[in-house]
């Protein structure tokens, strides 16, 4: 192995940001270029008992992040599932802060 | 046709793996970039050992993983995966799940299983990491929610292997994304 590269830093992403429509700013490879971790929220579209799933599947996550120290950020592109990641990360008494620029679309 | 192809999480964010398992700071970008080029959809499926074992837990086997709580956790997080995977078949798309070859719980073709390893952890993984033919228990999981479909494939991309070849991953990963090769989930 070759010692611990990881580098305790993750940014939550919308969907968009995995998968930028045709012409829009490309985030994730400047993220992988800051050494960001990106933690992907669920597709848009999902709903019900797999909406529920996927979110709190996710918010654990982050909660065992933050929990840890790590250094956690929202890319804020506006997409609603970013509000909903906030409001269910809040139900569980945490926040995110730190946002980074979205890119542009 | 669109391919969408569904990633283990630390291939995106490397911070879920064990102390000395990650192969990059974040994003494995040789992966994402491949995939991104050939057109493919992302999505990324939950790490199952991070929340359970948190960010400080050993490296392990699939015996130490396997019990009935962590069964019922895989097959809480595969349930969303699997229902969106349906409705990714029922629009035509491809398929494609991307796990870890080597771990215990995303591995596809191979994992790490032992009878002996357990109690005090004084065995370096590099040395003696028991990588043995088999799924790890989420991609296990998956695939038997799944079950029979025939039309996903199903990779490992083997990051924890000692002897991790990148060039040789890579090329089985654009092989199958081209069509050729891979398991079927059926």
């Amino acid at each position: 192995m070759q010692g611990d590269v990881r580098s305790r830093r993750i940014a939550v992403v919308a969907d968009a940001v995995l998968n930028p429509p045709s012409g829009g700013g490309d985030e994730l490879a400047a993220l992988e270029r800051d050494g960001w971790g990106v933690m992907a929220l669920w597709p848009p579209g999902l709903a019900g008992e797999a909406l529920d799933g996927w979110r709190e599947a996710v918010v654990d996550q982050v909660v065992t992040f933050l929990d840890d120290d790590y250094e956690v950020a929202l890319v804020a592109t506006g997409d609603p599932e970013l509000e909903q990641f906030r409001s269910a990360l809040a139900v569980r008494g945490r926040a995110v802060s730190r946002e980074l620029p979205a890119p542009e679309r | 046709m669109k391919t969408v192809c569904y990633l283990a999480h630390c291939l995106l964010n490397a911070n879920a793996k064990v102390d000395e398992g990650a192969r990059a700071p974040g994003v494995s970008a040789p992966v994402v970039s491949l995939l991104r080029e050939r057109g493919c959809t992302l999505r990324q499926m939950p790490c199952p050992e991070l929340a359970f074992g948190g960010t400080r837990r050993f490296w392990a086997v699939r015996e130490q993983y396997d019990t009935p709580v962590y069964r019922e956790h895989c097959r809480k997080l595969a349930a969303p995966v699997a229902e969106q995977i349906r409705a990714d078949l029922a629009a035509g798309d491809r398929v494609i799940v991307v796990g870890i070859d080597g771990s215990p719980s995303m591995g596809v073709e191979l994992t790490a299983s032992s009878d002996e390893w357990g109690g005090r952890p004084d065995k370096p993984r590099d040395e003696d990491y028991p990588v043995t033919p088999g799924r790890g228990l989420f991609i296990e999981t998956l695939v038997g929610l799944l079950d029979p479909e025939p039309r996903v494939r199903v990779v490992g991309i083997g990051q924890d292997l000692f002897d991790y070849d990148e060039r040789r991953e890579l090329a089985k990963l654009g092989r199958l994304v081209s069509g050729d090769g891979g398991a079927d989930a059926g």
